[in-house]
């Protein structure tokens, strides 16, 4: 049997990572420069795997990657004993954002990082997140999800405290750290509930069984309150300003793009495992009800801030309440007829509008992570007349600003069109707190805007930041672009995809 | 009585995750916290290894084995593979602290909060 690259594309895109993870140590004995390369390489290669991985899917169909199977792409009742990695159109989705998002931060490590000791470790936590995200999203296979929640938290809680001679940060990866574990023991205790009433693991095997009883419901019910807490939605957001706030500017996008990996977790285990036994309805419900209060208190809180970061933090957690808000409308309708008039089209604004808000968050923390670099505060009383000198910095916050503020022609407005279109029909008073939050989105980056980068030059700025980081910023802002300019493509070659995935009515 | 002596490890595990919580919940030394979690992990790797348990079942070496049923291999390998995650998150959380105690110069809970200053 020859080994298949284009089937065995999810295991590469978490071999690959995992690999190159520890040979950057290796490559740091020799030279620097090789440490850079190799890190670099391995970066492309998973990129490279993630665009084989979602060309096949698009072009031809989603397979599910069976490990230690005799013959491959055939599923049989072994199948489900084994662990399964899927490779579908929500798969590629969301693997196709870590990979955006990943690029961005690794390249803008280069120079942002330069100087600090350890560095070989960095890059090694950096491509072990990666694995670890990629792995949640991939696998089908409860305990599986369950290690790579793991790694992804002890390797993410690493890189928080990286820059480990600031007290802050360690504190804010400490607080981190005993969320992460505390839930991820709790999501072991509900996998173990779920183990111990069907005897499998599989998420598709555990859908044909669920029967919705006790146990199933505080299973779910755990499960729920665990990825939504790591997906820093209200209620349990506590932690996520801080962490964003205080870890190293090139990987803060990478510590939401977790966030994100667990809300595309979420979603696929509630569409995969629990809409047949639960009720949709009140489910759904239950994600509005989380959606809204992410948007608005993210949002409210993001205004009494002075910190550039904290406030990206808080309007990054007021983001998650839209995809959580579309979803949730999207869930609802899945048992009735509204699925076709305004379900779907949910749950094509959510999901684009995740794909957007991984890039276009990334740009915003970079950005704002550019303006610490070049003038050492983050503060927004201090700050001001940057755009004299850092022209390009300004231009790309600017873009990346506007797009999460949703003004059109940007990618934000493109989903959160779609989202605006579809809950009016559920219900008109959730449209217009969705409106409401925008506009007050659009004051806040107005208010940013104004204070970092408007006025007189304060002379605070060293200057233009180097130019990979400027490089990284840029692919961030040509990806904003490419999907300003053109959201049909997009939403039908790459959403459209996703939502066939999850969204099959019976 | 038979089947309450199937429930005491469940009960016990109950003992143990709610210890656990407390623990972490209301102590403000940041080691005792940790201790707390390590609690709760052992309350966790205590269900799985009870799941697994069924009366008169041998256990899962094929080599050899008596024809009989065996109890469920898998839980097994789950709590092997928590127990060495758990061995690593204990460390790392026990290593932010000792940093922690260097920036800060305290364990407290209460006086580690300067992320929001």
């Amino acid at each position: 049997m020859s080994l298949d690259l284009v089937n065995a594309s999810p295991a590469f895109i978490l071999g690959i990572p995992l690999l190159f993870a520890f040979l950057t140590p290796l490559a740091d004995r020799i030279s620097k420069e090789l440490r850079d390369a190799v890190f670099m390489i391995g970066l492309l290669l998973t990129v490279l795997f993630v665009a084989v991985m979602s060309y096949e899917v698009f072009t031809a169909e989603g397979w599910a990657y069976v490990f230690g199977a005799e013959e491959t792409g055939e599923i049989t009742r072994f199948s489900f004993f084994r662990i399964m990695f899927v490779a579908d159109g929500f798969a590629a989705l969301a693997t196709i954002t870590v990979a955006i998002t990943a690029l961005g931060a690794g390249i803008y490590s280069f120079a942002f990082m330069e100087g600090q000791s350890g560095m070989e470790k960095f890059y090694t936590l950096f491509l072990l997140t990666l694995a670890g995200v990629n792995g949640m999203i991939l696998t089908a296979d409860l305990f599986n999800l369950f290690v790579w929640f793991e790694v992804t938290s002890i390797a993410s809680c690493g890189l928080v405290a990286f820059i480990n001679y600031k007290g802050k940060s360690v504190e804010a990866a400490l607080k981190y750290m005993f969320i992460s574990v505390i839930g991820g023991l709790f999501l072991l205790l509900s996998i173990g509930l779920l183990y111990g009433e069907y005897g499998i693991l599989n998420y598709f095997a555990i859908a044909e069984s669920v029967n919705g009883g006790v146990v199933d419901r505080v299973a779910l019910s755990i499960i729920l309150v665990v990825l939504a807490m790591k997906a820093s939605s209200v209620p349990m957001h506590m932690w996520a300003p801080d962490v964003y706030t205080e870890s190293p500017g090139a990987v803060t996008p990478f510590i939401a793009i977790t966030s994100l990996g667990s809300l595309f977790v979420l979603f696929r285990i509630l569409f995969v495992v629990f809409r047949y036994s639960v009720s949709t309805a009140a489910l759904g419900g239950l994600l509005i009800i989380l959606g809204l209060l992410s948007m608005f208190v993210g949002v409210s809180m993001a205004l009494k801030q002075s910190d550039v970061k904290r406030l990206i933090a808080y309007l990054s957690v007021s983001q998650i309440g839209y995809m959580l808000l579309a979803v949730g409308v999207g869930f609802s309708t899945l048992e009735n007829g509204d699925y076709a008039t305004f379900g779907a089209l949910a749950l094509e604004g959510g999901f684009f509008h995740m794909i957007n808000d991984g890039v276009y968050k990334a740009l915003l923390f970079l950005s704002a992570a550019a303006i610490v670099y070049s003038t050492g505060t983050r503060n927004l009383n201090k700050l001001g007349g940057l755009a004299h000198r850092m022209p390009y910095t300004t231009m790309f916050f600017l873009i990346g600003g506007l797009s999460i503020a949703g003004i059109p022609p940007l990618s934000g407005f493109s989903s959160k069109l779609l989202i605006y279109k579809s809950i009016y029909l559920y219900h008109p008073i959730l449209a217009i707190i969705a409106l409401v939050v925008s506009i007050i989105t659009f004051a806040l980056i107005g208010k940013v805007f104004y204070n970092a980068f408007l006025g007189p030059d304060l002379g605070l700025s060293k200057g233009e930041v180097p130019t990979t980081m400027l490089l990284a910023m840029g692919i961030l802002t040509a990806v904003v672009v490419v999907f300003s300019l053109f959201p049909n493509y997009v939403v039908a070659e790459i959403v459209v995809p996703a939502v066939e995935a999850l969204g099959v009515t019976a | 009585m038979n089947s309450l002596f199937y429930a005491l490890p469940f009960v016990m595990v109950a003992v143990l995750i709610i210890m656990g919580l407390y623990t972490v919940l209301f102590k403000r030394n940041l080691i005792k916290m940790i201790m707390g979690v390590a609690i709760i992990q052992n309350g966790v790797n205590l269900f799985l290894v009870s799941l697994a348990y069924r009366e008169g079942y041998v256990a899962p070496i094929w080599t050899s084995a008596p024809d009989v049923d065996m109890v469920l291999p898998t839980p097994h390998a789950l709590t092997l593979t928590s127990i060495v995650i758990g061995v690593a998150t204990t460390a790392l959380m026990l290593s932010f602290v000792i940093m922690l105690k260097k920036h800060y110069g305290t364990t407290d809970s209460h006086e580690t909060r300067r992320c929001k200053e």
